[in-house]
């Protein structure tokens, strides 16, 4: 008996060691480089493991040989991951010390008030704030006092066209406007041919359309604390986005059903005009398809849906701006070797070893101008420029949210090939509540 | 028959009074480490979820969440508001049909592989493929399946029909959870049979029922308590699945579909309403508790006391 209670008493303290271990401690000490480590938090790279594995290797390598200091690469699978380490994060006050985190997430993160404000000598660790393409920086905090964010890759929306298509049908350059897109459209949909490859069951493809043809249109979806998404210009975006398939016919139906890469493999087929909405990173998935060697990248529309011309209050948005920021932790004990790391991996070579590697756009603007003589490039560098950052507020999730589920809800209705007015009307009534409600919840 | 069944309770004779005894020995300190985990995994987390549930946290209140504003129920009122009674009766419907459909077919799988026969081995593992395939991978296969240009629509020749949305997207939910979920069932039924005594095998056959009667008089009654205990578990599963629903139709889910925990996931995790997804997560239990405890007490799971015991 009495061994009994004692072997309970000993396992039940086993136990509670286990769980203090768990709380984790990451002192790593105090002054000079050697001996720390650095911990990075970054997206999990599934498309080229391997390579992203030797890349990893390689920084370390230079950081060690720089500060002495080793980087230890944490990963995680999707967003959400993320998100839940941040919040854990956040709450504890101890975790990764630089964090890699993707632009339209910015702002949430912001919001949290746990990363590291990028005052002139911070900006200065790095190598200045002059590194940087410009547009870059558009989404790195609500405004020039207040930045978190350091841009580190960008990946641009692009078109993809079939140049064999386009030429077949007798067009000579790819269209400018959305409505001269529409109309090069309906001239390559014939047969089992289509004029767009468009990814509607996507779960951020949609509102990406929608806040573009919006924005050149003049409306930026949010003005201070207000949303504005109850507006002919979002009504218009959403009519001609869900009119390629219900009305114009110029996408094939069953894209109702399609994810973006679902979309890039039916381009890649070779039947299809365009493909709306990509980056670089699709190169490899197009140059493995029938579309080989016959497609190039081109500029999205920058005249909104029924004009021929910007309006005065229109912003020529080629792309939202969409890439990764690297955010310093504000509770890291080791912020001089996180800025050492983020001047790392923004310097021009490093960075253009990372395009090369894994197809992201360089944010160092040395490095981009050096892509740019690239014919098939091209494009993607001026989109990259041509970058708008979506509004600086902690409710984007939540608006974003709510311009997607417009979308979501209305496949049933574009699967039947009609959708109208009214039942748009209703479900953007729906996101402009929601919507509203979260831009009231902001602080 | 009744008697037959009652014959083997005799081996088990009642001691009354060893009771006392070990009940003053009892070693009930042996729980605690089971119970303090308990109370670590379980209890703390559900505390701070009833916590949280009141106070206003989001992304703005997260970094200081201990002082995040006390709002008492507002967020309960809120959750009403915002379609969680609509979750709640598609999770709740989707759930017991999902269960009413898959008993049948679990019991008759179970019969089927009962007596030996050439290739009984295969039969069952074949049997076992869903339920041992991963949520995820049956969901994907599924979606991929169910495209409005896949081999679903090619051979039933409804081309362009949307399962994955709509209102038909309830019903691709019902039978893809009907699929990856019945070998629970057929496999709890086919522990129930293998416990059926040889003995009373035995008897019918000396009694002279034909398969039938003695299916239906003879063994299902021995099934009972198992399949209700697998109905029970069958159906707080369904209600909890959240990566059926997230890889068949993602995030946000078609209203058709929105079932309890995508809705939960998507105010937490998109939205980042934490109170107010723990809120939703405490009625939704509430909701789901209270049939469950009318359940519990009408059925008392006591296997034992159903006479299967040995």
């Amino acid at each position: 008996m009495r061994t009994g209670k004692f072997l309970a008493l000993a396992g039940a303290t086993v136990l509670a060691a286990a769980l203090t271990a768990c709380g984790g401690d990451d002192d790593a000490g105090g002054g000079g480089g050697a001996g720390k480590t650095l911990d990075v938090l970054i997206a999990a790279n599934t498309q080229y493991p391997d390579e992203f594995q030797a890349w990893q290797k390689s920084i370390s390598d230079k950081f060690k040989a720089a500060t002495g200091a080793t980087v230890k690469f944490e990963t995680f699978a999707t967003a959400n991951d993320e998100l839940t380490k941040i919040q854990t994060s956040v709450v504890s006050g101890s975790g990764p010390d630089v964090y890699a985190v993707g632009t339209t997430f910015t702002p949430t993160a912001y919001s949290t008030g746990a990363f590291v404000k990028m005052g002139d000598e911070e900006w200065k660790k790095i190598g200045g704030k002059e590194k940087f393409n410009p547009a870059t920086l558009g989404i790195s905090g609500p405004d020039e006092q207040n930045q978190v964010g350091i841009p580190w890759v960008s990946r641009p929306f692009v078109m993809a066209y079939n140049t064999e298509l386009l030429k077949a049908a007798g067009i000579a350059k790819p269209a400018t406007t959305w409505d001269e897109l529409t109309q090069q459209a309906k001239q390559l949909t014939k047969g089992d041919q289509y004029g767009l490859a468009v990814a509607y069951k996507d779960n951020f493809d949609p509102w990406k359309f929608v806040w573009g043809m919006s924005v050149q249109a003049g409306n930026p979806l949010v003005e201070g604390k207000t949303a504005k998404i109850q507006d002919p210009a979002v009504q218009k975006a959403y009519q001609t986005y869900f009119g390629w398939l219900a009305n114009d016919k110029v996408v094939d139906p069953a894209a109702v059903g399609w994810t973006n890469p679902q979309a890039v493999a039916a381009f890649a087929k070779g039947k299809t005009g365009y493909f709306l909405l990509t980056t670089p990173t699709a190169t490899n998935s197009l140059e493995q398809g029938a579309v080989k060697g016959k497609w190039a990248f081109a500029l999205l529309p920058t005249v909104p849906p029924g004009a021929t011309s910007r309006p005065a209050n229109g912003v020529e948005a080629a792309s939202i701006l969409s890439g990764d920021n690297l955010l310093v932790a504000d509770y890291s004990k080791n912020k001089d070797l996180a800025f050492e790391y983020v001047k790392l991996v923004t310097e021009p070579d490093v960075q253009l070893d990372y395009y090369k590697k894994f197809g992201s756009m360089p944010a160092n603007a040395a490095a981009l101008q050096t892509l740019s003589s690239d014919p098939k490039l091209g494009p993607v560098t001026e989109a990259a420029k041509k970058s708008v950052a979506t509004p600086f507020t902690g409710a984007w999730g939540d608006i974003q949210l709510a311009l997607t589920n417009v979308a979501v809800q209305s496949l049933p209705d574009l699967a039947k090939g009609s959708i109208s007015t009214a039942q748009i009307d209703a479900r953007i009534a729906d996101a402009q509540k929601s919507a509203q409600s979260a831009l009231d919840r902001a602080k | 028959m009744t008697t037959l069944l009652r014959a083997p309770q005799k081996a088990a004779p009642k001691e009354p009074r060893r009771r006392g005894a070990t009940e003053r020995q009892r070693p009930l300190w042996l729980l605690t480490p089971g119970g303090l985990l308990m109370v670590v995994v379980i209890l703390i987390p559900l505390v701070l979820a009833l916590w949280i549930s009141l106070i206003d946290l989001d992304q703005y209140t997260l970094r200081r969440w201990v002082e995040a504003p006390f709002i008492g129920l507002a967020n309960y009122a809120e959750s009403l508001d915002s379609g969680l009674l609509h979750s709640v009766w598609i999770s709740v419907s989707f759930a017991v049909l999902a269960t009413a459909a898959t008993v049948p077919i679990g019991i008759a799988a179970a019969v089927v592989t009962q007596n030996a026969y050439r290739g009984r081995g295969v039969v069952r593992a074949v049997f076992l493929i869903p339920y041992v395939l991963p949520s995820f991978v049956v969901a994907s296969v599924w979606r991929t399946m169910l495209q409005p240009d896949g081999i679903v629509n090619r051979i039933l020749g409804t081309d362009g029909t949307l399962w994955l949305n709509g209102p038909k997207s309830y019903w691709t939910l019902v039978l893809v959870e009907i699929w990856a979920a019945w070998p629970f069932i057929y496999l709890m039924a086919l522990a129930g049979l293998q416990s059926v005594d040889h003995e009373v095998h035995e008897a019918s056959a000396v009694d002279g029922a034909g398969w039938w009667p003695k299916l239906t008089r003879v063994i299902l009654p021995y099934l009972r308590g198992p399949v209700l205990l697998a109905c029970l578990l069958a159906t707080l599963n369904h209600i909890n699945n959240f990566t059926l629903p997230f890889v068949l139709f993602g995030a946000p889910a078609p209203d058709d579909v929105n079932v309890m925990p995508m809705l939960v996931y998507v105010t937490s995790f998109q939205s980042l309403r934490f109170g107010l997804s723990a809120a939703m997560a405490v009625v939704s239990l509430i909701l789901v508790l209270i049939p469950l405890f009318v359940y519990l007490r009408a059925v008392r799971l006591d296997v034992h006391d159903e006479g299967v015991r040995r």
